[in-house]
């Protein structure tokens, strides 16, 4: 391959790209906004905009910048979600393994899980806080709630995805049940376990942030839907959204961080064997 | 007299008796299907031992009824005296499959102590049985590679050294060749026969090469298929060590032509 095809078909460059198409059509939509004579920044401020009013010192509430009104009450939401997520992923797991365990688990709980799934979180989300009576606590819920599906689903496949000439090596060692999950079943799911962090991370942080517009109680759905409903500042609406984009993008990446950090034969080059 | 007891030290006791074995599955129509036929075969300490036939010969069920992954319809395996099943609680079975079967996760050593772990080896007994394994199948420079790392061959190789590794009465080897290419092959036939002398194991060999079975064993097993059934056992007395020369010889292409012959069915 010649050295400019490698650039251009690299990782770094296409990301690169993208990021600059979707700048530039924000950038089209924001100048033809412009031209309507409506107040640009009310409805769709340019991205230099957005970027200079996370440095900027002006006061939008009482005592707190733009910026600082974003992080204040990310901490509430992010906290929640992650304790939802660390709930969800437990959870999930020990499901796995007991539907691995007992086929009839499987039969009779798998399919009703998936129902769950199909419940639109918008929906169930009420239902949960009048239930628990407190928007941390169904916040937690929630995420969890959204966490489990994934990861469960995930590891199910990992532990199945173990062949029979594994059993049978095994088998013929005179291998206990619990020798067999300990060395061969449990070790094999970490990668699907770990598919289905790297999708439910992102969303347990979505449902927290949802959770957060039923009450006004701090947290970044509730500071998202009152600076549309108080026009206090269009920048505070739109840093919250590039945020949590960036959040969830970080959350999923990290997850693939520590794949790699439990399973050191991930990092093993395939193609460049160590020269001996 | 004397002379006839000494003989009778020479001669190596019987360790697998194969006693009209039957076996026979279901179809999917629900017919019985004779995989095996009154299967009758004695086979000797530290015997080098191939079952040679085509696919749907049964050469593979017989094997599995000897690890105790089948058990026979009628007839029964008996290992120095004791079911299959005694000898695989006693964990004294060796095995290697078609494939590899190693864990991607483990490196190559590791994979070789996994058995040992199994069996409760002390860490210190697992590495240096691991580390002498190694070198007999000349990986010791691979030993902290994982398993993708490494070409078809070397991963072979891990999988025979570990199914030598715990030390087993008996070895059981499942066409373990048959994917890899000839050159490869050649090489490991060798291999194997090395550590083989060295550890002067029973091996039943499963294979539908006919030039691998001769230059491999003690006895090749004919197996027959439809139904699967023994048509004849061909003692191969090529001297050992066996070189690669030899397969050029005329004795050897006289073996290969006798071990052809006594296929029932000429379909071959």
């Amino acid at each position: 391959m010649s050295k400019a095809k490698k650039i251009v078909s690299s990782k770094p460059f296409i990301m690169l790209v993208w990021v600059l198409v979707l700048v530039a059509i924000w950038e089209m939509g924001a100048a033809n906004m412009e031209k309507t004579k409506r107040t640009p920044e009310n409805v769709l401020p340019h991205v230099s905009q957005i970027v200079a009013s996370v440095f900027s010192d002006k006061m939008v509430s009482n005592s707190q910048t733009a910026t600082q009104i974003v992080w204040s009450s990310a901490e509430a939401t992010l906290e929640r979600a992650f304790i939802g997520f660390l709930f969800g992923t437990i959870f999930g797991f020990l499901m796995a393994l007991l539907m691995k365990l007992s086929g009839l688990v499987e039969k009779t709980i798998f399919p009703y899980l998936m129902l769950i799934q199909m419940i639109p979180i918008i929906g169930m989300a009420p239902i949960i806080l009048a239930i628990t009576h407190d928007i941390g606590t169904s916040r937690i819920v929630i995420a969890a709630i959204l966490t489990f599906y994934p990861v469960a689903t995930n590891t199910l496949a990992g532990l199945n995805s173990v062949s029979k000439e594994k059993y049978e090596l095994m088998y013929s060692y005179a291998a206990s049940k619990w020798t067999i999950y300990r060395k061969v079943l449990i070790p094999s799911c970490i990668p699907y376990f770990f598919t289905g962090l790297k999708i439910s991370a992102p969303m347990a942080i979505t449902a927290s942030i949802l959770v957060d517009t039923l009450q006004g109680d701090g947290g970044l759905g509730c500071m998202l839907s009152q600076s549309l409903k108080h026009a206090m500042s269009i920048y505070v609406f739109w840093q919250i959204v590039f945020f949590s984009a960036f959040v969830g993008i970080l959350s999923s990446v990290l997850m693939g961080v520590i794949e790699k950090r439990v399973s050191p034969h991930m990092r093993a080059d395939r193609k460049r064997r160590k020269k001996v | 007299m004397s002379e006839m007891i000494k003989e009778r030290e020479v001669e190596r006791e019987v360790e697998i008796k194969i006693d009209d074995v039957c076996m026979s599955f279901k179809d999917n129509n629900s017919n019985d299907v004779q995989a095996l036929n009154r299967i009758n075969l004695a086979i000797k300490k530290g015997e080098f031992i191939a079952l040679l036939g085509p696919s749907g010969c049964g050469k593979t069920t017989l094997l599995r009824t000897i690890a105790d992954l089948l058990e026979p319809t009628s007839g029964k395996v008996r290992i120095s005296g004791m079911t299959p099943k005694e000898i695989r609680l006693q964990q004294k079975f060796g095995i290697v499959f078609q494939n590899p079967v190693l864990f991607e996760w483990r490196t190559v050593k590791k994979n070789v102590e996994l058995p040992l772990e199994i069996m409760y080896w002390s860490k210190v007994e697992r590495k240096k049985q691991a580390d002498r394994m190694l070198e007999l199948v000349g990986l010791t420079k691979f030993a902290d590679h994982y398993p993708k790392q490494l070409s078809g061959g070397m991963q072979q190789r891990v999988g025979i050294a570990r199914a030598f590794g715990i030390k087993p009465n008996i070895l059981l080897m499942d066409e373990p060749f048959s994917a890899l290419d000839e050159f490869t092959k050649e090489k490991l036939h060798d291999d194997l026969l090395k550590i083989w002398r060295e550890t002067n194991k029973t091996v039943i060999f499963v294979t539908h090469n006919i030039q691998e079975a001769v230059y491999l064993s003690d006895k090749v097993c004919v197996l027959s298929p439809h139904p699967g059934r023994l048509s004849a056992v061909v003692e191969i007395d090529l001297p050992r060590p066996r070189t690669i020369g030899m397969k050029d010889s005329i004795q050897f292409t006289e073996l290969v032509a006798k071990v052809r012959n006594s296929f029932e069915g000429g379909s071959l």
